[in-house]
């Protein structure tokens, strides 16, 4: 299970990243390297910054007003992504997102998956029908929903929808999916579907899951960093770090001591 | 990764230019509507500020305020000036100068003099009708808050509200004619023909025959309208105050009245005020409620003169200011002598109720920043 | 506490015990009797407004069988027919009139704008020149006063300077169809006038003459029409006459039975009073008031009608000529006229040619088939009420209560106003919400908040001294004349009114829009931007689609808002009580008309308590009530189910 990283070229290259919220500064020099088609999992306590960070590889965090990068640089793909001739829908379509919470939109399922699709200009009728039954069986959700793909997508249970928002995320085929913690808010069958297809994705996909969940951390991911206080205190191959942490930090951490 | 050379951009970006003109377009109408906003501000600011305002020390022409509203004469003299007065002046010169000095006169009803009677009527209205729904409306809406749970009444007096909030202000005219001015009760020693019902009580008659058109009536029948403004206002501020206030005091024994009297009301207090001034601001504003059941278009006293006695000023017919511009703007045609007594009705009418608005905007930004739970 | 757990009460020296029944209770009735004061106030809004108009119906049908009965309504089967003449014959000398004007539009407007110049003059002066002629005129006994009238010639100069110069009143009006060489001719031809003379300059003149020319000249190949249209005027002559002679007699026999009817009333209340009266010389005087108090016969009403239904063949002649002439009219007429409008106005006219031969031919046999005795149903009553084309009060001949002409009237206003509110509001909310900057926002929206705050009754005076006669004057524009209905006869009209109204809805529909737009949970926009969806993608493909129910709930209170609004109307909506001509194309939104809102507030304070018309103002506001408290009532409905939707 456990691979070298520096093998491959990395999906995301993370530099000497600072950012901030207003003056405040959230992540300290990070340093990171993401590998391709693999699940990296963020780990740490509650405000430790990994969702930040997280949220900083499609630049979603531009939403947020005070949020800005002071230093460092985040290259996908070998490209910086705050230059400004970056192409900011593009960066989006090929790094696609889960979030914490489920929010397919009030439409119908078939209209969630077609959505990205659509936004890229795909009009064409079969081809959608295509790519949504696709997204739907990859997410293993088409046996469920094949009868009712015009019906709202609220009608479905939490599972189900965050299902729905992964092959809505998939139908674009991005390069990178990340998660920013899928199945919080999830009961531990949906949780262990969710995780199935994880592992089922990692083929095609580069991974990054932000979880508060250590056994799931350690159940699907192939590398993870433990971040605390806004730094990257450790970084390694899961079962390293699970077993035999290089830092006391981490060890406290993935005992239980704390967080 | 594939092809991450596609994350640039290339040439002007289609989504850009289309963004941009969305962007034009929606914030020219927008931007449009402020404009409109502040020209329809700024013409009335510049006919009519004149009337109330002056070149030197003090800057404001009080005459215009406090003089009540006459009949403007305009003529010429036997040497060819324009005179243009109000009917006392007018009179007193004809005294002086002999009525065959007049020619070319012309004379324009309501426009002479100033608008202490619209003002002081709507003043009295406003206050009148603003402190009955008050008390009926913060007592609702304590009901609605502190007493009420899920119920079949509950449900009807929020769907009367709804209902009340939505009815058209004349058809608020028509009720306030038939039940306040036509049949509302009233003691009297002789009950008039059109009574619904006299009740003798012996030395006196309690007779259903309304109470005509007058203050009371008119207040009554604004307070009517502005009450469900006022009851869910009020009743968005005691929600405001947190469940544990009334919690602690509950729990330290105290009755829910005294509970909702020390512990909520207090609290609570500065946010109804507020949206009072702004139901003060709808109350004055309001022509077609008042139109029957007490406006009338001119009156030679202020409301509290001549009255037999001090409660008569309630049976009493007054002006108003809303009713004063919608008779000169209906019945007398715009010239340059009557532009100063409707333009400055118009500006004064208008600067009151935007006080009103803005102290009620500056009261709730206040009240929202001191009182964080 | 108790000494067993099902013991259910406490023991009576035990503190827990309550002692009295407590104030609590009290209070609580109170506040709940305070609430309920809504309930009451709706229960008698609802009652009062039914009591008031509940006797409108069977009032009604009162009078229009006495219409019935009298022969009225005989004679206006006919009167109907010479209206429908009276409309035909105005379509044709619109479409003549039309033609002509076209040709000598310019000329028109040279002589009306240098006439407005002379006006102006004159207006500015007239001070200064009435003391003067008065000065001169009394000359004749003791000599002109020299002092005086030097002063006075001076003044005159100086008011002539000043007019001259724009410096009073309004300023000079403007000519844009006169030449600069013209309009400085003019002004001097002024400057020198006698200061006493009241000629016209010479060019007012010659301007006259040119346009009185040019109307002849355009007047000169039409002449074949004027005659077609005058014999189609005139064929009406001899049914005009007999709907004079006939109204006469039937209106002698309506007062005749009114009068009955008056008289019969006093004696019966007479005669209540005397069974009442306690002192015997009381009730034998109330007696013989009583029985002096009828003076007439009642009305034996068929045979009063016998004079006119016995001409009944003259009226068939009479409609034979209409039909004569109608029908030979077709062939006079010009084929096509060059002039757009008035080409319109012949096509309407041949248009409803057909429809006016049935309409004569229907009235042949009705004359035949009516009958003063048929009975009136309250159903038909209603039917009238609510599809009656007419609303006319306070007449001689009969009053008709049709809700139809003030209908149309709220409707067209409502729909100008929305076409301006709904693109206006719904734009500025989504741009100050999904595009606007922060600081921009803090600006936008308290502007709006202001123009919310600006009561009705002063946006209707703006728009009586401003925006009507703005519109009108732009309207005069040469260049805006392709626009129908351009230019705008009428000063104050629905689209006016319109305008207006959609300024008092955008800040309804601005401020309720904004809030559904805000109360779209930021997450969905979030995930359509994490899949690559541009801004304007995200704002037009998800939330404006989940803040559409909320949009759509705001566009209906504007409407509410709209429909029930009453001063605006009242003031600028021109207040004439007819179904507007919808001949006219758009056009038709240039036409004053009558609202709902409006003829109560005009026509309540000038009727007599309790009679049928003040019954008829109660149930257009029951209709008003109705109407708006649906709209709200569907409103609220989606802002409902929008609010579950998202949970």
């Amino acid at each position: 299970m456990v691979t070298n990283p520096s093998n491959r070229v990395p999906a995301i290259a993370i530099e000497n990243l600072r950012f901030n919220y207003g003056d405040k500064e959230v992540l300290h020099d990070v340093s990171l390297d993401i590998p391709d088609r693999q699940i990296t999992a963020f780990i740490g306590p509650s405000g430790c910054g990994k969702s930040t960070l997280l949220r900083c590889f499609n630049r979603i965090n531009d939403r947020i007003p005070s949020a800005r990068i002071t230093g460092g640089a985040i290259r996908v793909g070998g490209i910086d992504i705050s230059r400004p001739d970056l192409d900011l829908q593009m960066l989006r379509r090929r790094v696609g997102m889960v979030f914490q919470k489920w929010n397919p939109f009030p439409k119908s399922i078939y209209d969630n998956v077609a959505y990205g699709l659509r936004i890229h200009g795909e009009k064409d009728s079969k081809v959608l029908d295509e790519r949504v039954e696709h997204c739907l069986r990859v997410v293993a959700l088409w046996d469920d929903v094949k009868d009712r793909l015009k019906s709202s997508a609220f009608g479905l249970s939490g599972g189900q929808q965050q299902r729905l928002c992964i092959a809505r995320t998939i139908a674009t085929r991005p390069d990178v999916i990340l998660m920013d913690e899928p199945c919080s808010a999830l009961d531990p069958l949906s949780t262990l579907k969710v995780e199935e297809l994880l592992l089922e994705l990692k083929k095609d996909y580069t991974i990054v899951i932000v979880t508060h969940n250590l056994a799931q951390a350690s159940r699907c991911s192939d590398q993870t960093a433990f971040f605390y206080l806004g730094e990257l205190i450790e970084c390694g191959p899961t079962g390293q770090i699970f077993t035999r942490p290089s830092e006391s930090r981490t060890e406290a951490y993935v005992s239980g001591s704390f967080g | 990764m594939e092809n991450p050379e596609q994350l640039i951009r290339k040439g002007v970006h289609h989504d850009r230019l289309k963004e941009g003109t969305v962007k034009a377009v929606l914030g020219g109408l927008t931007w449009g509507v402020v404009l409109v906003a502040l020209l329809i501000f700024g013409r009335i600011c510049w006919d009519g500020a004149p009337a109330v305002l002056k070149s030197e020390f003090p800057f404001v022409d009080t005459d215009f305020l406090t003089a009540k509203t006459e009949t403007l004469h305009v003529f010429d003299d036997a040497v060819g000036n324009r005179h243009s007065l109000p009917a006392t002046e007018y009179h007193a010169w004809v005294e002086k100068e002999g009525s065959d000095a007049v020619f070319n006169e012309q004379t324009y009803s309501y426009s002479g003099g100033g608008i202490a009677g619209p003002i002081a009527g709507t003043a009295l209205l406003t206050l009148l009708s603003i402190a009955m729904a008050l008390f009926f409306g913060v007592a609702a809406a304590i009901y609605l808050s502190e007493y009420a749970k899920q119920g079949r009444f509950i449900g009807l007096v929020r769907l009367a509200i709804l209902n009340l909030a939505g009815v058209p202000s004349i058809v608020f005219g028509l009720f306030g004619f038939a039940v306040f001015v036509l049949a509302a009760p009233v003691f009297t020693e002789a009950p008039s023909e059109r009574s619904l019902l006299a009740i003798p009580l012996g030395f006196t008659w309690f007779s259903f025959q309304g109470w005509n058109s007058s203050l009371i009536a008119g207040a009554a029948t604004l307070a009517c309208m502005i009450l469900p403004v006022i009851i869910t206002a009020s009743e968005e501020s005691l929600k405001a105050v947190p469940q544990g206030f009334r919690e602690a005091s509950l729990a330290m024994g105290a009755t829910r009245w005294q509970t909702i009297r020390k512990c909520v009301l207090p609290f609570a207090l500065p946010g109804i005020l507020t949206s009072s001034v702004l139901s003060l601001a709808r109350a004055a504003g309001e022509t077609a409620p008042i139109m029957f059941t007490v406006a009338v278009a001119a009156k030679d006293d202020l409301p509290w003169e001549g009255l037999s006695n001090p409660f008569g000023i309630f049976q009493t017919q007054v002006q108003a200011l809303p009713y004063h511009i919608y008779t000169l703007a209906a019945r007398i045609p715009s010239s340059e002598f009557t532009q100063r007594a409707q333009y400055g009705s118009v500006f004064v009418f208008l600067m009151m109720i935007f006080l009103f608005s803005a102290l009620s905007i500056i009261l709730r930004n206040r009240v929202r920043s001191k009182l964080k739970w | 506490m108790p000494d067993s757990p099902t013991s259910s009460s406490v023991p009576a020296d035990h503190p827990f015990r309550r002692k009295g029944r407590g104030t609590d209770g009290l209070f609580k009735a109170f506040f709940a009797g305070n609430a309920g004061l809504t309930i009451v106030i709706l229960v008698l809004i609802i009652a009062f407004l039914i009591r008031e108009g509940a006797g409108f119906f069977p009032d009604y049908r009162r009078e229009l069988e006495l219409y019935r009965r009298s022969g009225l309504e005989f004679v206006d089967l006919s009167r109907k027919d010479l209206t429908a003449h009276e409309q035909m014959s105005s379509l044709l000398n619109r479409a003549y009139y039309a033609q002509v004007n076209a040709s000598c539009r310019n000329e028109f407007q040279r002589s009306q704008e240098a006439a407005a110049i002379v006006n102006y003059l004159g207006e500015v002066v007239a001070p200064a020149q009435s003391a003067l002629q008065r000065v001169l005129d009394r000359a004749g006994e003791e000599g002109v006063p020299e002092e005086l009238q030097a002063s006075l010639s001076a003044k005159y100069q100086a008011l002539l300077a000043d007019a001259l110069a724009g410096r009073a009143g309004k300023g000079l009006p403007p000519t844009p169809h006169l030449s600069s060489a013209e309009r400085a001719g003019l002004l001097a031809d002024l400057k020198s006038r006698d200061p006493l003379s009241t000629d016209d300059p010479a060019l007012v003149l010659a301007l006259q003459e040119q346009l009185s020319a040019r109307q002849d000249a355009a007047a000169q190949p039409l002449e074949d029409f004027r005659a077609a249209i005058d014999a189609f005027a005139d064929a009406s002559v001899a049914l005009d006459n007999l709907v004079a002679e006939s109204g006469d007699t039937v209106k002698a026999i309506k007062e005749a039975a009114t009068l009955h009817e008056i008289e019969t009333t006093k004696r019966a209340t007479l005669l209540e009073a005397a069974a009442k009266a306690k002192k015997p010389e009381d009730k034998l005087q109330f007696e013989a008031e009583a029985r002096a108090a009828v003076t007439t016969e009642a009305v034996d009403f068929a045979p009063a009608l016998k004079p006119v239904l016995d001409r009944i063949p003259e009226f068939r002649e009479a409609n034979a000529a209409l039909s004569a002439a109608l029908a030979g009219a077709g062939d006079k007429l010009p084929k096509r006229l060059e002039d757009a409008k008035a080409q319109r106005y012949l096509a309407t006219f041949r248009k409803g040619m057909d429809a006016y031969a049935i309409e004569l031919a229907d009235t042949n046999a009705a004359l035949v088939a009516w009958r003063n005795d048929l009975p009136i149903g309250l159903g038909s009553t209603i039917l009238g009420f609510v599809t009656g084309r007419e609303w006319i009060t306070g007449g001689e001949w009969q009053d008709f209560y049709g809700i139809i002409p003030l209908f149309t009237g709220s409707l067209l206003i409502a729909v100008i106003a929305l076409a301006l509110a709904i693109p206006l509001g719904v734009g500025a909310a989504i741009y100050t919400n999904q595009l606007a900057g922060r600081r921009e926002q803090n600006f936008i929206k308290p502007t709006i908040e202001f123009l919310q705050a600006i009561p009705s009754v002063v946006l209707g005076f703006l728009g009586i001294a401003v925006l009507g006669t703005l519109l009108q004057e732009t309207s005069m524009k040469d260049s805006l004349s392709w626009i129908p209905g351009f230019p705008i006869q009428e000063r104050l009209n629905m689209f006016t009114a319109g305008c207006l109204l959609g300024l008092m809805a955008i800040p309804t529909i601005f401020t309720l829009s904004e809030d559904a737009l805000n109360n779209v949970p930021s997450s969905f926009a979030e995930a359509s931007d994490a899949l690559g969806a541009s801004k304007l993608q995200t704002i037009f493909r998800v939330v404006c689609p989940a803040a559409i129910s909320g949009i759509l709930a705001a566009v209906l209170l504007g409407l509410g808002r709209v429909i029930g609004e009453t001063m605006v109307v009242l003031l600028v909506a021109g207040n004439r009580i007819e179904i507007p001509d919808f001949t006219e194309g758009l056009g038709v939104f240039f036409q004053p008309a009558h609202t709902l809102t409006g003829i109560i507030a005009q026509e309540l304070g000038e009727v007599p308590f309790g009679s049928v018309h003040y019954r008829a103002l109660f149930v257009v506001g029951i209709l008003l009530f109705a109407i708006v408290l649906g709209i709200n009532w569907t409103a609220q409905r989606m802002l409902h189910k929008f609010r579950i939707g998202h949970d």
